[in-house]
């Protein structure tokens, strides 16, 4: 059976572009068989449109839709889930659209094409993504236009002006919904798995881990400081605790038999003991600073931030050791509120357990170490003084820092603080660390990231992975926990300046930089600077647009309203649409369709309104003689200039041998006036 | 065009009081438009058409139409002379450049319809031979209103071929009261003096021609032309004919006037006799008065 | 869809109320209504679903989709609002029929402000038609009407709609046009014509011939004559090129009187009437007609014909 399409030719290739379009996220992503898939409908299509070719029966699409079932479970495993859901979602798109033949099947087509670019939106929330789905969205309305112009003058190049004017105008419609549409709390949870964990940081620490982190530029997180900024030297952002070495690597632990609900606290649960010491000591101190963290996905729990934070925002965690813990692995782009105060970390105490693991050590590493230890101990008379020996040991003897250490042998700690001598942050932290456990002191290894770069446009901090950095907690009694770098001991530049100052302060160190093609950002010219512009807006579109969450909407109306009540969002949202779609109406209802009138046309119809106005009304055939004469008989005194007037426009407006010129237009124009003088 | 002037006055003094339609009469001559007159017989028609011809010295004829009359008695005979054997043509009374047509709707359709042919194509076939009228040419008509038994009234599509169409009526009582003091008519008429004789009417009517009008006068012209046929208390509206027409009259209107430019004045002037006999109003209409309504709704001036 | 008949009548005559027939009309928002169509509602389902996705995701973006989704519409509303706004109608031509049988008005649509696309038209129990006027310009349509029985019958209320630029929205407005159509009457075949003239006029018209007048003799031709009147009998046999003279019978013409057909129903007159103007027609005899308070002269052709039967349809109002 023969298939009309009835879809009209000007808006055929608008219906492939949209279809290709708002499938290009999913293919760039999803198998390469989709992508075949597409190629073939639209070829069939192509070919359909050419009279080459019928349209696939019944069978034939059945056949594809169960190939591409079937595909879709080969490629992901199952049907269900966002990942195999969307698949499947883009492959049912397109056979859509092999068998649209009539316009219901054209609706059909559209309104999945919407589905389609949401489900971008899933898996990516970028500027560029959102802008993308909006060229999709009026892509999708310029067959909206074109399925219902059945017109002959059509043209398909005039559909997609219109929706692109209708597109434009839905705009500042669309942000007035968005800021004051309130956003209500999700009907049930869902997670979608985001983007895939890049480089970033581990949940151990061994040798060469940090020094690979450091060849890479890309962004870790980015902080926004309210007020005050502490310097550069203070900014370390801690990230993990590392209390369990096995002689090579750093790990996680908690003492045996420690309970969760004893070292995190969560808001809303019961306050453990040293919180509530925090807290009370929290309100005397003047230090402290107010920030907002947007961290990258890392699919890790754990957030950066500095000593002794305070959530402000609920989701998260505060753990014993002085960082926060995120409820769920960072999968998205996640922003949150902390408030640092970082003169308190003396009231936390030490338990019994808690010293014998921040003191343990493994039973055969480090012998030569222990010894110097030992020797330290016997020699000084408080851990205070112990830690300063490690650190004058550091920088007595010739200890290098570098990016590319010499490999390490069986006994890591002897061999690099008596051989190598060579090593990058973690191999300072590292055997600092062992040093002071060996000498008596509860130590353990911070891992995060130190400094961070302020923008160009001085708004906010990038921390980038080459940032991340590792230190020493010191247990001092009296002090509490206390920072220790040693890295600061053997290059001071790393802490105050940074990695890349410190780097191309080092002979071998600009080599290197070289090599890695690592370039500071403010460096360069003109692609720097439009980086630097990238990077700031799509920080603000982190914080303003996806950060615009209902903690954040309820801030801005209330600023806006007074007051977050029910009445006053929707009488602000009425008011605001209603301002929106009026101008609207005016621009769209209110122009006039009238050529323009010439300006002897208007002279005319200016005095006919005047003398309608001010005395009986007059019908539209009047010549200008007749005008002046309605005019004399209903105002005598102004007959003589009234008769004036009529000839000089008659002569002028009928006599084409003399068109108006500009000055004989002024002369009319005063004839008018006088005569308007006597008109009352 | 103090030629004009005089002309008027020449024929003003045997057709009383009736200014207005002089005018309108010389401007049809000077349009080279045919003139239908339609009145009640005694109106001065006949003395009409007889003075507008002495004063530019026409030739003229008058036919008095009647049922029994053929195409051949207007238009001419051709003759088979057995003799020779060949036809000759007798001219009729058609060739002459002023033709008055007494009561031409007393004649059958057929030789109205050849009357008319001549006077849209101003030449007249008979077998096949070709014989152009006299120039200037026109034709005077006129038609009885009231009395309808046994007549033949012109059907809309011939009345187009007269340019214009008035009606004397009846003088007013001081006219008529000169009237009745003067003397004999027909007198007076043949004592009048030629103004201008037929050359004088030729050149004159190029002039016509040259008048200016302005594309605001033409765009004015256009909405009444559309006007007539947007409004549906017509049957049809004007066709794109009477439209030239009416600019030509009101050219010559100008003329007549003694200006070299047309004015909306003009348009209006001409516009009753140029448009309501082409015009027929839907059941019980009067055309007069709508053709009239549109002069006044109709905007002079663009907005 | 129908209403029950007490709402309808209601609803009609708020209608009528609403929009009084004119002979021309100028859409304005008094006259146009508008709402959402099948698709339009299905649309706004899409937009609430990707809502209540946002919403569980927490993702900002699919939310401002739905949201551009939702503008749409509204802007929407305004466009197909616009398509119908400042849309003129007027009166075109009509066409007359028999009672019966179907005629046809013309509606001339004129955009004075801005063009319309794909404007749809039709009155009730009919076929949609479309058409799209650009702006300063006009368009027509003929649009067929059933004649039920003799006379006058009015335009029913046109519905005039549109559903451009994105078949979201259907906005439509109702418009009586003063506009009517003339129904002849059915003609009702009578064996006596009632004409004046008689019976052997009647005769001729059945016999077939051409001509009903008496033969009067012969005189020599007359370039000009009609050539079917020649005796060309006569000129082949040498007497040379002469016509045929025919008298005319009395009164010159055929008349249909009205009065003659006494005794019978008005409107079985007026069916006579129009069977005998149908017979008349082909003759090519003038023929005239009198009613009561209307004379047409007698005449011939087509727009005569017309003349003469809608004299009949208008009958007693002309």
């Amino acid at each position: 059976m023969a298939r009309i399409y009835q879809v009209p030719s000007h808006t055929r290739l608008w219906l492939a572009l949209a279809v290709l379009l708002c499938s290009i996220p999913q293919l760039v992503k999803g198998p390469l068989w989709q992508a075949g898939l597409l190629v073939l409908v639209i070829l069939i299509r192509w070919l359909v449109e050419q009279q080459r070719l019928t349209l696939p029966g019944r069978m034939v699409r059945s056949l594809l839709l169960i190939g591409a079932v079937a595909l879709t479970f080969y490629s992901f495993g199952r049907l269900y889930g966002p990942e195999a859901g969307v698949a499947l979602l883009v492959s049912l798109f397109a056979l859509k659209y092999l068998e649209v033949v009539q316009q219901r099947d054209a609706y059909v087509v559209i309104v999945l094409g919407y589905f389609v670019c949401g489900t971008a939106l899933l898996f990516s929330q970028t500027p560029g993504m959102f802008l993308y789905v909006v060229l999709c969205m009026t892509v999708l309305t310029s067959c909206l236009v074109g399925i219902n112009h059945s017109d002959t003058r059509a043209s398909g190049f005039l559909h997609g002006k219109r929706a692109l004017v209708i597109t434009l105008q839905s705009i500042p419609l669309m942000m007035v919904l968005f800021l004051l549409v309130p956003r209500v709390a999700p009907l049930w949870n869902m997670q979608v798995g985001g983007d895939k964990a890049r480089t970033g940081m581990s949940d151990s620490m061994s040798p060469g881990q940090i020094s690979e982190l450091s060849e890479s530029a890309e962004l870790a997180f980015r902080v926004d400081f309210q007020g005050d900024v502490p310097p550069r030297a203070q900014r370390y952002w801690r990230g993990l605790t590392l209390s369990h070495y096995d002689g090579r690597t750093w790990q996680q632990a908690v003492p045996k038999g420690q309970l969760e609900s004893e070292y995190l606290y969560r808001r809303g649960t019961e306050k453990p003991d040293w919180y509530r010491k925090l807290e009370s000591r929290r309100s005397y101190e003047q230090e402290r600073y107010l920030y907002e963290v947007i961290a990258e996905p890392s699919q890790r729990r754990w957030l950066f931030s500095l000593a002794v934070p305070f959530p402000l925002d609920g989701d998260m965690a505060l753990a014993k050791d002085m960082r926060l813990v995120a409820n769920q692995p960072v999968s998205q782009r996640l922003a949150y509120r902390v408030e640092s105060v970082p003169a308190i970390n003396e009231v936390i105490g030490l338990t019994p357990q808690e010293r014998q693991l921040m003191l343990s050590l493994p039973q055969n590493a480090g012998k030569k170490a222990r010894g110097l230890a030992h020797q330290w101990r016997k020699e000084s008379s408080s851990a205070r003084d112990i830690s300063q020996r490690a650190l004058r040991y550091f920088r007595d003897q010739p200890f290098h820092y570098t990016l590319r250490p010499p490999r390490l042998t069986a006994d890591p700690v002897d061999d690099f603080l008596f051989r190598t001598r060579r090593g990058f942050c973690e191999h300072y932290a590292s055997s600092f660390t062992f040093l002071m456990r060996a000498a008596g002191v509860p130590a353990r290894v911070v891992v995060g990231y130190q400094g961070g770069e302020q923008n160009d446009m001085g708004t906010h901090f990038l921390v980038r992975q080459y940032d991340a950095h590792a230190w020493s907690e010191i247990w001092l009694e009296g002090e509490g926990w206390t920072r220790v770098d040693p890295t600061g001991a053997v290059a001071p530049d790393r802490i105050e300046l940074g990695l890349r100052e410190a780097l191309e302060n080092s002979e071998d160190g600009r080599d290197l930089l070289a090599d890695l093609g690592l370039r500071r950002f403010s460096d360069g010219g003109l692609f720097a600077k439009v980086s630097q512009w990238i990077d700031y807006v799509d920080f603000r579109w982190q914080t303003w647009v996806l950060g615009y969450d209902r903690a954040f909407q309820s801030d801005f109306l209330e600023s806006l309203l007074g007051a977050v009540t029910p009445a006053r969002i929707a009488i602000a949202l009425i008011i605001a649409v209603a301002i929106l779609m009026g101008f609207y109406a005016f621009f769209l209802l209110w122009q006039t369709g009238n050529e323009k009138l010439t300006l002897m046309e208007r002279e005319y119809w200016r005095l006919h309104q005047r003398a309608s106005e001010r005395g009986r009304p007059l019908v539209a055939g009047l010549t200008p003689m007749q005008l002046c004469q309605a005019i004399s008989e209903q105002w005598p005194q102004a007959a003589v200039a009234a008769e004036n007037w009529a000839k000089y426009y008659q002569k002028l407006h009928y006599d084409p041998l003399s068109p108006p010129d500009k000055q004989q237009k002024r002369h009319l124009r005063s004839l008018r006036n006088r005569l308007y003088k006597l008109l009352d | 065009m103090q030629a004009l002037d005089k002309a008027l006055a020449q024929v003003g003094r045997v057709v009383l009081g009736k200014e207005e339609q002089l005018k309108l009469a010389l401007t049809c001559m000077l349009a080279n438009g045919h003139l239908l007159i339609e009145d009640l017989p005694g109106m001065g028609k006949t003395t009409l058409a007889h003075a507008l011809a002495r004063v530019f010295k026409l030739e003229y004829r008058r036919v008095q139409f009647t049922s029994d009359m053929l195409p051949a008695d207007i238009l001419g005979v051709s003759v088979f002379d057995p003799n020779t054997q060949q036809f000759s043509l007798r001219e009729g009374p058609v060739f002459t450049q002023l033709l008055l047509a007494d009561e031409i709707n007393r004649a059958t359709p057929k030789t109205q319809s050849a009357l008319l042919e001549a006077m849209e194509e101003r030449q007249v076939t008979l077998d096949g031979v070709t014989r152009p009228l006299p120039q200037p040419f026109f034709v005077v008509a006129t038609q009885n209103p009231v009395d309808q038994a046994g007549t033949f009234v012109l059907p809309e599509s011939q009345l187009d071929r007269f340019l214009m169409r008035i009606s004397l009526g009846y003088p007013a009582p001081e006219v008529e009261l000169q009237l009745l003091a003067g003397g004999d008519l027909r007198e007076q008429v043949r004592e009048l003096q030629a103004v201008i004789n037929s050359e004088g009417l030729i050149k004159l009517s190029r002039v016509v021609g040259k008048v200016r009008a302005s594309h605001e006068l033409l765009d004015y012209v256009q909405r009444l032309l559309d006007a007539t046929r947007s409004d549906d208390r017509f049957v049809a509206g004007l066709s794109p004919r009477a439209g030239l027409g009416l600019l030509k009259a009101a050219r010559a209107w100008a003329l007549v006037s003694g200006r070299d430019y047309v004015l909306p004045e003009d348009v209006q002037a001409v516009w009753p006799s140029v448009a309501e006999h082409r015009l027929s109003a839907r059941q019980g209409g009067s055309v007069a008065a709508i053709t009239q309504s549109l002069l006044q709704s109709v905007p002079v001036i663009r907005r | 869809m129908q209403l029950p008949a007490p709402i309808r009548n209601l609803y009609e005559r708020w209608l009528a109320r609403r929009l009084p027939p004119a002979r021309q009309i100028v859409l304005d928002q008094r006259r146009i209504f508008i709402f959402p169509t099948g698709y339009g509602f299905f649309y706004l389902l899409v937009a609430a679903l990707l809502f209540i996705g946002g919403i569980n995701y927490e993702n900002n973006l699919i939310l401002a989709l739905s949201f551009l989704l939702a503008s749409l519409f509204m802007v929407a509303i305004l466009h197909t609002f616009r398509n119908l706004s400042a849309l003129g109608i007027r009166n075109g031509g009509s066409e007359s029929g028999f009672a019966g049988e179907e005629g046809a008005l013309e509606i001339v649509l004129f955009a004075q402000r801005r063009e319309h696309h794909c404007v749809w038209l039709r009155w009730r129990g009919q076929d949609d038609q479309q058409i799209s006027i650009r702006r300063g310009e006009e368009e027509s349509l003929w649009l067929n009407l059933p004649l039920a029985k003799r006379g006058r019958v009015m335009a029913p209320r046109l519905k005039v709609e549109s559903r451009f630029p994105l078949g979201l929205l259907r906005t439509w407005s109702y418009v009586s046009l003063d506009h009517y159509c003339l129904a002849w009457p059915r003609p009702e075949e009578s064996l006596d014509c009632p004409a004046d003239g008689g019976k052997e006029n009647q005769q001729a018209f059945s016999s077939g011939q051409s001509g009903n007048d008496e033969f009067q003799g012969l005189r020599s031709y007359i370039p000009g004559d009609s050539l079917r009147r020649v005796d060309w009998k006569g000129y082949a046999r040498g007497r040379g090129l002469n016509t045929k003279q025919f008298e005319e019978p009395v009164g010159g013409r055929l008349w249909l009187r009205w009065d003659r057909l006494q005794g019978l129903g008005e409107e079985q007159r007026l069916s006579v009437l129009s069977y005998w103007i149908l017979q008349l027609d082909p003759q090519r005899q003038p023929y005239g007609l009198k009613l009561p308070g209307l004379t047409l002269a007698p005449d011939t052709g087509d727009v005569h014909r017309w003349r003469l039967l809608d004299a009949l349809a208008s009958y007693p109002d002309f």
